[in-house]
């Protein structure tokens, strides 16, 4: 039987008093790969940073619930550590911290939260090596000022080695395929692919249907207006492709 | 100040010493004790470095040994009074202590002769007490090997220390050196204590001097420090001083650029919390033609405390080709925080390139999400920040364990 890793309930939040998210509800149990759609402003980010903890949204009803635990209770870095992983959209810039030092920063805190041993430069080094390889990601490129001067794909790759090498439980992909061209989007893809492992779940949130092609998903969803309004298998991907959401936008 | 009638310690009592001592107090009570009012001291206000009974220090505490991570040729000073202890050094280099050396004519012609007491109060009290210190001097091209360390303990206890400190290093010509100088204390501070130094640097043609400051002293101590330096020809001081300690100081550098070619790179880093004031006061004097000056300085500022920085560059009428530029910073952890900064650039030569710059921001909350997002606790993210912040200056320090040593007395614990 299917264990449950994520179960959102009647979640309603939003921002300034304004309800974004307006009674969600989804489960996505181990090892399923889920995708979200919809059109720009239904509030598919509003989703990814609420699941994450960003600051400055509000949740005013609902639960939300990780490995059983009550996930709106963690801090964002507690979130991270127990297997909630957020590529994003447009991931920041930090000049005058190296890529691979804030790298290892995340992989130790994460491991001392699961009470594994730190690990040291060189171990450190190997494994960023060979993940980085994986995505084409070269040693010179994590030398530098972590996201300063990355091209978008070299962004997303970032992202995509960052997921690989924490091995979250949970990854939420937000808009993952923004900005990429065809060649980055298979890299990134093939990527988020190696985590597929029966055991690993992926959130997929996309305006489009193009991502959907490369990381092929279990389920889709229709959100529309700060909830589901309609579920189905990848199929249903294809159909919002050819006849996009006016149908759902008009149910309003 | 009550203490003022008191004697001095050495008793070298050269008729030119006891004059420059007299000159000393006269420019002190023509001052005063300087006031809010007084515009110098406008932002740092000095009140509670007035304290009615201070004991002067006369006699050394213990040594207090602390692993120094680099080789270097260590002095210490224990409650603000020279051990006596030269270590043995190379030929080339000779360093005496100030009681010593005040019996010479060497001193004769620097002492006094670069630290302009006129409109510095403090540094009047340096002159009149001229307590004790070391006088360092480095013979024409000699490149010292390994970084002079001057270790300024204090033991911090009852009593109500003022520390009157006077060193002085002359670099003749086309010599090298380093000096790394330290303030740090033990004890539990009980009372207040004040460290009054004043450095007088002089720099022969071709020579260079880099002077690396670490200012930690006790949070309930006063350090008011003047570091007057002479450059001649092509001559270059290069300094970094970061304070985190004290809740009342002022790191003041003075240079005079009196001759073509002459450089100086003044910079200077301050972190600190509660409701301390550090003040960083710069005073670049372009004299020659073809002089240049950089100046770079960043605080982190959190709780209710204030950073100042006062900026001034001078270029007298006739020093054309000149460079001056200069850049503040500041990074502001509360919404309490303070930051002044007064640049001031007096410029009477035509055909000089001269820059000011001064500003102030938060820490980003995009980028301290953006690192709790991937596990990593908000107060190290904080501090991965706050060391990215700094970083840009103490990457300046060529020597790595200097670097590095410098790097871990940037406080982790205050913010």
């Amino acid at each position: 039987m299917a264990t449950p890793l994520l179960e959102i309930e009647n979640l309603h939040a939003g921002v300034c008093d304004k309800e974004i998210i307006k009674g969600f509800n989804l489960t996505i149990n181990e090892g399923e790969v889920h995708a979200i759609m919809g059109p720009n402003g239904a509030g598919k980010s509003t989703l990814s940073n609420v699941l994450c903890g960003k600051a400055g949204y509000e949740v005013t009803a609902g639960s939300v619930r990780f490995k059983g635990k009550d996930l709106l209770r963690m801090s964002p870095e507690e979130r991270a550590r127990e297997g909630v992983f957020l590529c994003m959209q447009y991931p920041v810039e930090i000049p005058g911290v190296p890529t691979t030092a804030f790298l290892k920063h995340s992989v130790n805190a994460v491991r001392k939260h699961h009470n594994l041993l730190e690990l040291d430069t060189m171990e450190f080094i190997k494994m960023v090596r060979e993940e980085g390889k994986k995505l084409g990601i070269d040693g010179e490129m994590i030398k530098r000022p972590l996201n300063v001067g990355f091209s978008g794909g070299e962004k997303k790759r970032l992202e995509t080695l960052q997921m690989s090498i924490l091995k979250p439980a949970l990854s939420i992909l937000d808009e993952a395929d923004s900005g990429l061209d065809i060649d980055a989007l298979k890299v990134v893809a093939e990527g988020v692919n190696g985590l597929r492992d029966g055991q690993r779940s992926m959130l997929v949130i996309t305006h489009y249907q193009r991502l959907l092609n490369y990381v092929v998903p279990d389920f889709v969803h229709v959100y529309a207006d700060g909830r589901i309004v309609k579920s189905g298998t990848k199929e249903l991907a294809l159909e919002l492709e050819e006849k996009g959401y006016a149908e759902f936008v008009r149910e309003k | 100040m009550g203490g003022l009638v008191q004697q001095q310690d050495f008793d070298a009592q050269a008729p030119w010493l006891s004059a420059l001592r007299n000159a000393g107090l006269q420019a002190f009570e023509k001052q005063g004790f300087p006031t809010a009012r007084t515009e110098a001291w406008k932002y740092t206000k000095p009140r509670a470095l007035n304290v009615d009974d201070y004991v002067l220090s006369v006699a050394g505490g213990k040594t207090e040994k602390e692993e120094i991570p680099f080789d270097c040729y260590s002095f210490y000073f224990n409650n603000g009074v020279f051990d006596g202890n030269v270590p043995e050094l190379p030929d080339g280099v000779e360093v005496m202590s100030l009681a010593q050396a005040a019996q010479t004519d060497f001193a004769q012609d620097y002492l006094g002769q670069a630290a302009d007491v006129a409109d510095k109060p403090f540094a009047a009290l340096n002159q009149y007490y001229l307590s004790s210190g070391v006088c360092v001097h480095i013979l024409p091209f000699v490149q010292l090997d390994k970084p002079l360390l001057f270790i300024n303990h204090t033991l911090a206890g009852e009593t109500n220390l003022l520390m009157n400190l006077r060193n002085l290093i002359v670099v003749e010509n086309g010599a090298q050196a380093e000096l790394v100088e330290y303030f740090h204390y033990t004890g539990t501070v009980k009372s207040r204590y004040l460290t009054n130094i004043v450095n007088e640097v002089f720099l022969a043609p071709d020579s260079v001097l880099k002077h690396y400051k670490v200012q930690a002293e006790a949070f309930k101590a006063g350090h008011i420090a003047l570091t007057a330096v002479n450059a001649e020809k092509n001559a270059f001081y290069k300094s970094l001083t970061l304070q985190t300690g004290a809740d009342i100081a002022r790191n003041e550098t003075h240079v005079k650029l009196l001759s073509e070619q002459a450089g100086a790179e003044v910079d200077a880093a301050y972190q600190m919390n509660g409701w301390a004031t550090i003040d960083t006061t710069t005073d670049i004097e372009h004299l020659a033609p073809c002089t240049h000056s950089e100046q770079l300085v960043k605080g982190v500022v959190g709780g209710e405390a204030k950073g100042v920085f006062q900026g001034k560059i001078h270029i007298a009428p006739h020093a054309v080709k000149t460079e001056g530029r200069q850049l503040h910073k500041a990074l502001l952890l509360s919404d309490k925080a303070e930051v002044d900064a007064k640049p001031e650039l007096e410029i009477f030569a035509d055909d000089v390139k001269c820059s000011h710059g001064a500003a102030s921001g938060e820490l980003d909350e995009e980028q301290l999400f953006y690192m709790q997002s991937r596990g990593i606790g908000r107060e190290t993210a904080k501090q991965i920040l706050i060391d990215a912040y700094l970083e840009e200056l103490i990457a300046k320090v060529e020597d790595e364990n200097i670097r590095k040593w410098i790097k871990l007395k940037i406080k982790t614990d205050n913010l």
